[in-house]
């Protein structure tokens, strides 16, 4: 009789991913159910608002890509008013954007994915020697000392012996397909903790430029902040200088640290290339070096990749309305002229009508409908959207970095183009990423220096501020490409009012339930052919799953007291 | 001074009723109460992991937010210190990061803060709304004037 893993959060937080995977006899995965139980619904709030105040709504949809949605967000508006945004709004939003993605892709690979491939119980068992041998021999990255993880491994033995607290006593530990050995888990280990300072100092660059952090300002037509390098208040030269700073040590982290664990654990699992899915991949693009329409110009380019051939990228129109499309075949919606018909969002429709199970419930009826998720779809094509997408498509595009980095981390790794295709990849894909988008804080810093230094101050363009000096009607879209995917906002605005808001987010494209045809989405299918060592112990859906970075968990965050776990793992 | 500075946080996500008790219990502090400049006002909605710094960079921090507690009874509860839970759970995403989980991590880091207290409420509705039940806003009072209380004290121990 085959076996159904359930891995889903405690339902008393309201479920927001659960994945209900079906194994073969041989504890392989045959068939894989992603679905959302929990519904946003961010869309029915915005109707009847002033658009110019939708980004502050939406920057509160989820605890962590506040800025993303901020940024889709003031650009639909701005794209449905026809406003054009100074050069240095442009140049500061690319900042402030490519700060975040290379911020997220960090605390991510650290914080969330470390510990599906790094055993912390085994670092305890380091030899503090050995390990500083190995950090010194992949990198000069200075806290490498023998007393440095002698330190260390001493508080963390010090933390399990005392009992008192077990922060990590919910791993699954010890578990056979862990496969580095306990010198590079203390590294790794090290590294985590160090990372938690990183990230406390980049995130500094929303505070300077979005005036406050967490939740920082935007604005429609421009940016809040005033330039003025001789004023106290202003972004000064003082306030410049602390971000260089702050761009330098970012580079410096991520060459010295992040990619040469990468690699050093990548080494050990590059016999492990499960997770691929889908084959296809897609990009709106971002990071306009003139305007969001002239797609030549994005240094993240936009388009598609089918069935894994690099061979051909398909060009992209997230505006045609036989393109991007959402259906609700499996999802606990209702649509006016039939449920499997995709619906492009400028015509979709939020009609939510739950016909799942009451919970608790042991699995749901996957035949039927089983999400709140709806099902994206572009030219009908399930899609992957993230990072793997993005390197795939500047990789086939011949973008000379990417060409570069991905070369380079093959050629370390010891292995060809088709390792891309895996969880790992995807993974890597984060890393050669997180390394590119440093660079483009870079780039984007001498280029707001350069045009400061033409005297040009402005950040703000108020021609159309006014609702007087709007059309009676109009639709914009706006897009942007968060650390984990695709983003659109498509906004109608009527009246000076917003009439209809749609918002189809990555981990919808990437966690998307079945469509009307019975493709599967982008987790689904990733997970598929998966062997599980102990389904009781579901590592390797974790690793798949946490490889595409989800967004799904944050819209609900209550102070549980009870220390239960947030994950349960069921099998019926 | 005893405390340099002191963090006041209100967590939660105001799209999702009572969820949003912390940001709104927040709100009033900052609004009905005049303190010194040392006390620092944060809206950490749900950032998670990225709330760390908010933790280690005072000598005491207050926060506000809708909880689980583990005897249920709808009313204000306050934990102090070793009260509080600290792990760091498995997850499906990071964005399940709680506020346990943050403590958790500056224990092992070494870097608490002096003092630190969690006053919530156990939430009513957590649908879709922008707006606390009636019987979570009954009680935002309470909570906001044990806040007080308890901030004043540390104004004056100082």
């Amino acid at each position: 009789m085959a076996k159904k893993i359930v891995v889903d959060p405690i339902p008393r937080i309201e479920g927001h991913l659960r994945i209900e995977a079906k194994l073969n006899d041989r504890n392989v995965i045959e068939d894989a159910y992603s679905s959302g139980t929990m519904w946003r619904g961010i869309e029915v709030i915005l109707k009847g608002r002033d658009p110019r105040e939708a980004w502050a709504f939406t920057e509160r949809i989820c605890g962590v890509c506040t800025t993303v949605h901020a940024l889709a967000s003031v650009r639909c508006v701005e794209d449905a008013l026809g406003i054009a945004i100074p050069t240095n709004a442009r140049i500061i939003r690319n900042l402030m954007n490519a700060t975040q993605v290379t911020q997220d892709h960090l605390v991510h690979f650290y914080h969330l994915h470390a510990f599906d491939w790094v055993d912390v119980v085994s670092a305890l068992k380091a030899d503090p020697k050995q390990a500083s041998a190995i950090a010194q021999s992949i990198s000069p990255w200075p806290k490498s000392s023998v007393g440095y993880f002698k330190d260390l491994q001493q508080r963390l033995v010090g933390f399990v012996e005392s009992g008192q607290l077990g922060i990590f006593s919910n791993g699954y530990w010890g578990h056979p397909a862990y496969k580095l050995p306990p010198e590079v888990n203390l590294i790794a280990v090290a590294h985590y903790l160090e990372a938690l300072d990183f990230q406390k100092e980049i995130v500094k660059i929303q505070t300077i430029f979005g005036g406050k952090n967490p939740h920082p300002n935007y604005l429609v037509g421009g940016m809040a902040c005033a330039i003025d390098p001789n004023s106290d208040t202003a972004i000064n030269i003082e306030r410049l200088m602390m971000i260089k700073k702050i761009i330098d040590e970012t580079n410096t982290f991520i060459d010295q640290v992040y990619i040469p664990d990468l690699l050093a654990i990548a080494g050990y699992y590059k016999g492990w290339l499960y997770g691929g899915g889908l084959g296809n991949y897609l990009s709106y693009g971002d990071f306009p070096e003139t305007t969001l329409e002239d797609f030549k110009t994005l240094l993240w380019p936009r388009g598609a990749i089918l069935n894994k051939d690099l061979s051909t990228v398909i060009d992209v129109d997230p505006r045609d309305a036989s393109q991007v499309t959402e259906e609700v075949s499996h999802s606990w919606y209702t649509y006016s002229k039939g449920d499997g018909k995709g619906l492009h969002p400028w015509n979709g429709e939020t009609n939510p009508k739950y016909t799942g199970p009451k919970p608790p419930f042991e699995h749901l009826d996957t035949d039927k409908k089983y999400s709140w998720l709806k099902t994206p779809r572009w030219k009908n094509h399930p899609m992957e959207v993230g990072p793997l997408a993005r390197v795939l498509i500047a990789y086939a595009k011949g973008d000379p970095m990417i060409k570069d980095t991905v070369g380079m981390v093959l050629s370390k790794l010891g292995v060809g183009p088709e390792a891309l295709f895996s969880t790992l990849g995807r993974t890597a894909a984060r890393g050669i990423e997180c390394k590119q988008t440093a660079g483009f804080m870079r780039h984007y810093y001498d280029q707001l220096i350069a045009n400061i230094k033409t005297g040009d101050l402005r950040t703000f363009n108020s021609d159309r501020w006014q609702p007087s000096t709007w059309p009676e009607e109009c639709k914009g879209f706006g897009y942007t490409e968060a650390p984990r995917g695709s983003l659109g906002h498509w906004i109608h605005i009527k009246d000076e009012k917003i009439k209809e808001y749609q918002i189809v987010v990555p981990s919808t494209w990437n966690a998307s339930p079945r469509d009307v045809n019975g493709n599967s989405g982008a987790y689904e299918s990733a997970l598929k052919g998966t062997p599980m060592i102990n389904p009781e112990q579901p590592l390797e859906i974790l690793r798949t799953v946490h490889s595409f970075d989800p967004c799904l968990a944050c819209a609900s965050h209550l102070f549980d007291m009870n220390g239960k776990e947030i994950t349960s793992v069921t099998i019926v | 001074m005893k405390y340099n500075r002191i963090n006041i946080i209100g967590l939660g996500n105001v799209l999702h009723g009572d969820e949003g008790f912390g940001v709104a219990a927040l709100n009033r502090f900052q609004e009905t109460l005049d303190f010194p400049d040392i006390v620092h006002c944060i809206d950490g909605g749900t950032q998670g992991i990225y709330l760390l710094d908010y933790i280690e960079s005072c000598d005491a921090v207050m926060v506000f937010d809708a909880l689980i507690p583990v005897e249920y009874d709808r009313r204000v509860y306050i934990y102090r210190n070793e009260e509080l839970p600290a792990f760091i759970h498995r997850k499906m995403s990071s964005h399940q990061m709680g506020f346990s989980e943050l403590i958790g991590l500056a224990r092992l880091r070494g870097t608490m803060p002096r003092e630190i207290v969690l006053i919530g409420i156990p939430p009513k509705e957590l649908e879709l709304s922008m707006e606390l039940s009636a019987e979570v806003s009954l009680l935002l009072p309470e909570a906001v004037e044990s806040g007080r209380a308890i901030v004043e004290g540390w104004l004056a121990e100082g």
